[in-house]
């Protein structure tokens, strides 16, 4: 009893913490725990013969606070530990993967759904003597919206739709930026396809991502005509959703050309009768499409009339999810293996 | 837009059907959404006028009445109502046992407090014409019972959901659709509706126009003894079937021209009014209460329509509560203007709000079409309520001229692919308004804003020709069809890594963190621009171990971004991997990918606090590693590297030397070193030492044990000799072995083991 009485609960902190400071391993830490608050520990023992309330206040708040700081240093000790463990672990990093392992036999891998599908465009185009662009990601302002004759209005140039680093950068809406910068590259024939991705500011549900993958063709030349845009997609469209496929086109707007048309696919799975994937109309649609609106050539200095072209831009995760039957959007971004390995 | 049909069938006569009449406007117009039935869905002959002929109080039940009704059958029907508003003799509507109410509930003949009811006698809200569910509908008594209700009142429509686009603003307009559906099926278009009736007085409006740019035509007109009240059926029928609710009389005047004519228009309460209205910029921090009730405080991005005191309206886009009409409105002042579009847009985005109204102005309405909206409203006012029209006034700005475009007929056919006479150009541009001049064609006022060119005229020939346009492809004079280095290299080094077993994975660009940040983030998560690819895979490969799979292994092949100091970031295509298992794992895919695009990488020991510290490596395109235990739980390695680093690395053609004819000499070495020399730098020593003789190379074994010693392994190595000019003898590579054994000696302190 008189050793309790002598407690001085600073001085105990002090000392306790000064010992949990200097223990250099875990199992020097875990004597310093025993010590100072195990259960036959000085400060147990004047706990539990505590009369008066502050008393016991103060000595809790002791034991919380050397509580605190063994645990703060087992963390320190066990990082230590495992640092110098995994030094030791050390491996030559130059051998070859099979001496080091080996590594494990696993089944051929697998291609993103998005990926074959591009790879399938990429070589349609390919087939029709088209180069493929990949383009920026990052593009100015004057690219993606001014050069392409976006109005000052247009909704697409407002933060609420699009993705901006600072005012005059954005994160390009579409891969069409990619064809400006093509055209002011070289003059035609121009034969080409942009892929990536592009970005809006739509809020994730079933059907939206903020990101997403277009394709977009642009061919420039003499003597283009809207009829050789329409031939164009219904060959690309038939490599794309079977042989038998037929075409409709529906005038549209969009800023950059002029006629503009939405162009539809009969539906592959009803061939035009009805179904849920059409949506009962029997087309299916497919994207924008038109011809090159003149004020693109005076924009990168060409007479308006030298030449004529086409545009049309499509979607990667709309073509697949037509293709393989993928509802919505989000299977295309969870990356689950259960998902992915279909792909084959 | 939602366009009732029969309201179109007012303003063109057309030998087509609805079917075909959405199909032409898909086509040559704008995407129809589809077309649904509007009203009553069942059996329309169930819904029949009654005459009653008799009317009683319900024995057990105060609030209900027991009527026998002529339905036009051969006996009378009994029908229990809860309406008080009418008895015998009134002609009523009726809804038969079988019917289906709009709401979906199918009529039944059941007991009432045990009087049989067969159907219902139907009020407002029953048929969808209206909220009104105080009495029963009243009908006129000249009618005969029995007679089909669909012919008296607005039972059911089809309506066409049409989506038009921005540039077209003429069609958010029944009769601007009516237009083209006549052009486009041939049909016979009525004169735009609307009448003056006679003027009864000339009294002062007071209108004034003090910002030209902003409103280009401000019409007044005032009304007097104005009797307030319901609309009648066949205009709330109208209202329903275009997706408006009906409010009162002169409000659904207002909307009700709106939709005919697609110009926007305001009643207020004269007699809340403090003098004349002006069209003016707000003043900054100007308060007005809109009419959802919403206080707002304007700037001088504003337009509003003010009085004498306030403002009283935000400019085309929602009135002012305070002067309202109601009720109790005797006296109205009609505003039909027109507002320029931008400015209308950014105040209807600044405040969030956004209208029937503010909707058309913002794509431009046509201001000529203002003074028959005025017209038309003021006949409708006047026969609805009973109004006196006493005053009129027609401010204008400068309204622009319509102007005159010249079409070359050649240079049409030539940009469509299809020969079009310039006879057929001249009849499709006159039948969508375009006038035939000597100098070329005059845009209509309602297509000014978008047909200013010559190509604009040739979009016209277009629509109304694309199912004839042919199928044909480019004559092509040069051709490309390849793929670009760097994307074969990239297919190539994903086919490396498919064959490695990993599977390919997308994730998004952004990251919670970097110096390429959004300043205005989707997320907390989705804040900046990814510089490393890596850290987006962990979270795929946490998930996909929880889920039980048990062969994780993911790549990514995409771009990461950094600042560059310039406009623009840098843009660099990376490619990264993650899989379950140790540093050989990480090694394995990425040999497998160096190997696939022809480099030989040289490996380094290297750090990062990501990595496990003894089991790290970079080379010259990137790094590789077991993954720190606490980044990820479990064991897992990946790796990183930069593909256009690999582009730049790999070897434009193959290196090839003829095969030589003799035969190569083979020896294995095994030298026990300390633990500190890698096998690189043995490799690289022992090539440097064998010289040109050497033809393979290749360490095949790695062994530690207790004959080698503490600290120190031994590394076997497989070399192959050979020289193109005859078969080379153990003597010939006797000291080319000397060389080798002396040269890993000196350098590492290399022993070689018998």
């Amino acid at each position: 009893m008189d050793k309790v009485a002598t407690v001085d609960p600073t001085d105990l902190q002090q000392e306790a913490l000064s010992a949990a400071a200097e223990a250099r391993t875990l199992a020097a830490l875990n004597e310093v725990r025993i010590h100072y608050l195990g259960r036959s520990s000085a400060l147990k023992l004047a706990l539990r013969n505590v009369r008066d309330r502050e008393t016991g206040m103060t000595l809790n708040a002791v034991r919380e606070t050397v509580e605190a700081a063994l645990t703060a240093r087992e963390e320190e000790l066990a990082r230590a530990e495992l640092e110098e463990r995994l030094v030791t672990e050390r491996v030559d990093v130059t051998l070859p993967a099979q001496l080091l392992g080996p590594p494990k036999l696993r089944p051929r891998g697998t291609l993103h759904p998005s990926t074959l599908v591009r790879r399938d465009v990429e070589d349609i185009f390919l087939g029709l003597g088209y180069e493929i662009v990949d383009g920026r990601e990052v593009e100015t302002t004057r690219y993606n919206f001014d050069a392409l004759g976006f109005p000052d209005w247009h909704p697409a140039r407002s933060p609420r739709a699009s993705l901006f680093l600072d005012d005059h950068t954005v994160l390009r809406t579409e891969t069409s930026p990619a064809q400006i910068h093509k055209m002011e590259e070289r003059r035609p024939p121009i034969y080409m396809v942009s892929i990536g991705r592009v970005y809006r500011r739509d809020t994730i549900d079933a059907t939206h991502f903020p990101i997403f993958h277009q394709f977009e063709g642009l061919a420039i030349d003499e003597g283009i005509t809207l009829a050789d845009l329409k031939g164009t997609l219904l060959h690309v469209m038939r490599e794309l959703y079977g042989p038998d496929r037929e075409m409709r086109f529906r005038t549209h707007y969009f800023p950059f050309t002029e006629p503009s048309m939405e162009p539809d696919v009969s539906c592959f799975n009803c061939g035009g009768a009805g179904c849920p994937i059409c949506k009962h109309s029997g087309w299916i649609e497919m994207g924008g499409s038109g011809v090159v609106d003149p004020y693109l050539y005076e924009f990168v200095g060409w007479g308006p009339e030298e030449y004529t072209g086409f545009a049309f831009g499509m979607g990667i995760e709309r073509t697949a999810q037509l293709r393989y039957g993928i509802a919505g959007i989000r299977p295309f971004w969870e990356n689950d293996l259960r998902f992915l390995r279909q792909f084959r | 837009m939602r366009i009732p049909l029969s309201w179109l069938r007012e303003y063109v006569r057309v030998d087509a059907t609805t079917q075909e009449i959405a199909e032409a406007l898909s086509v040559s117009t704008a995407e129809v959404n589809g077309v649904h039935r509007a009203g009553v869905t069942g059996e329309l002959g169930l819904f029949r006028v009654g005459h009653v002929l008799e009317a009683t109080k319900h024995p057990d039940a105060d609030r209900l009445q027991l009527t026998s009704v002529d339905v036009g059958e051969d006996r009378p029907y009994s029908i229990v109502c809860g309406a008080w508003n009418f008895g015998a003799g009134a002609k009523v509507a009726v809804a038969l046992p079988g019917a289906t109410l709009p709401n979906g509930l199918v009529l039944e003949r059941r007991k009432l407090r045990g009087e049989l009811s067969e159907g219902m006698i139907l009020a407002e809200d029953e048929l969808d014409l209206g909220t009104d569910h105080t009495g029963i509908i009243v009908l006129d008594d000249a009618l005969e019972p029995g007679t089909p209700l669909a012919e008296v009142l607005p039972l059911v429509d089809e309506v066409l959901d049409l989506d038009p686009t921005g540039n077209r603003p003429d069609l958010f307009a029944v009769y601007g659709v009516a237009r083209e559906v006549a052009a486009l099926l041939g049909g016979e278009l009525a004169p735009m509706p609307g009448e003056d009736p006679e003027r009864e007085g000339d009294e002062p409006v007071g209108i004034g126009i003090e910002d030209p740019e902003g409103c280009l035509r401000f019409i007044g007109r005032v009304f007097r003894d104005v009797t307030m009240g319901e609309s009648p059926l066949w205009l709330k029928g109208r209202l329903r079937n275009a997706g408006v609710r009906s409010i009162s009389n002169v409000v659904d005047v207002t909307n009700y021209v709106m939709l005919a004519l697609g110009s926007p228009l305001h009643a207020y309460d004269l007699d809340l009014l403090r003098g004349g209205l002006v069209a003016r910029r707000a003043n900054e921090g100007e308060k007005l209460r809109t009419l959802d009730g919403a206080e707002r405080t304007l700037s001088v991005e504003d337009l509003v329509i003010a009085d004498g005191k306030r403002a009283v309206g935000l400019a085309g886009i929602m009135g002012g509560e305070e002067t309202e009409v109601s009720a109790s409105t005797k006296n109205v002042l009609l505003e039909a203007a027109n507002f320029e579009p931008v400015g209308i847009l950014r105040s209807s985005e600044h405040h969030a709000l956004r209208t029937e109204g503010s909707n058309r102005w913002e794509k431009g309405v046509d201001p000529y079409v203002a003074g028959q909206a005025a017209t038309y409203a003021t006949q409708l006012i006047v026969e609805l309520s009973g109004a006196r029209w006493t005053g009129a006034e027609d401010v204008r700005a400068n309204l622009p001229k319509p102007a005159v475009i010249r079409l070359r007929p050649e240079r049409a056919s030539a940009v469509i692919g299809l020969e079009v006479p310039a006879q057929e150009q001249a009849e499709i541009l006159g039948r969508v308004g375009f006038e035939r001049l000597q100098s070329g064609f005059r845009v209509p006022t309602w297509r000014a804003r978008d047909v200013t060119r010559e190509v604009d005229l040739i979009e016209e020939v277009a629509r109304f020709k694309l199912p004839e346009v042919p199928f044909t492809l480019p004559r092509r004079q040069a051709m490309f069809g390849r793929l670009t280095r760097p994307q074969r290299l990239r297919r190539l080094a994903e086919d490396a890594l498919l064959g490695a077993g990993y599977a390919e994975v997308y994730t998004p660009s952004f990251v919670a963190d970097g110096d390429l940040r959004l300043p205005e983030p989707l997320s907390a998560e989705a804040a900046a621009l990814r510089t490393v690819l890596y850290a987006s895979l962990l979270e795929p490969a946490r998930r996909n171990a929880d889920a039980g799979e048990e062969n994780v292994a993911l790549f990514e092949v995409a771009r990461v971004y950094r600042a560059s100091g310039g406009d623009l970031p840098v843009e660099r295509w990376h490619l990264a991997g993650i899989a379950d298992g140790g540093f050989a794992e990480a090694k394995w895919a990425v040999e497998q990918v160096y190997s696939a695009l022809g480099i030989e990488p040289t490996y380094e020991r290297t750090s990062e606090a990501f990595l496990h510290p003894g089991k790290a490596a970079r080379t010259a395109e990137g790094w590789l590693g077991e993954l720190h235990p606490t980044v990820l739980d479990g064991t897992w390695s990946a790796f990183e590297l930069d593909l256009d680093a690999l582009a730049e690395a790999a070897p434009q053609v193959a290196a090839f030397e003829p095969v030589s004819p003799y035969p190569e000499v083979r020896q294995d070495l095994a030298f026990v070193v300390d633990e500190e020399v890698s096998a690189a730098e043995l490799l690289a020593a022992i090539r440097e030492a064998a010289g040109e003789l050497l033809r393979e190379l290749e360490v095949f074994d790695e062994y530690r044990g207790e004959q080698i010693g503490e600290g120190k392994r031994s590394l076997a190595f497989r070399l192959a000799f050979g020289s193109p000019e005859g078969t080379l003898t153990d003597e010939d590579v006797a000291p080319v072995r000397a060389s080798i054994v002396d040269a890993l000696a000196t350098r590492f302190g290399a022993v070689l083991r018998a």
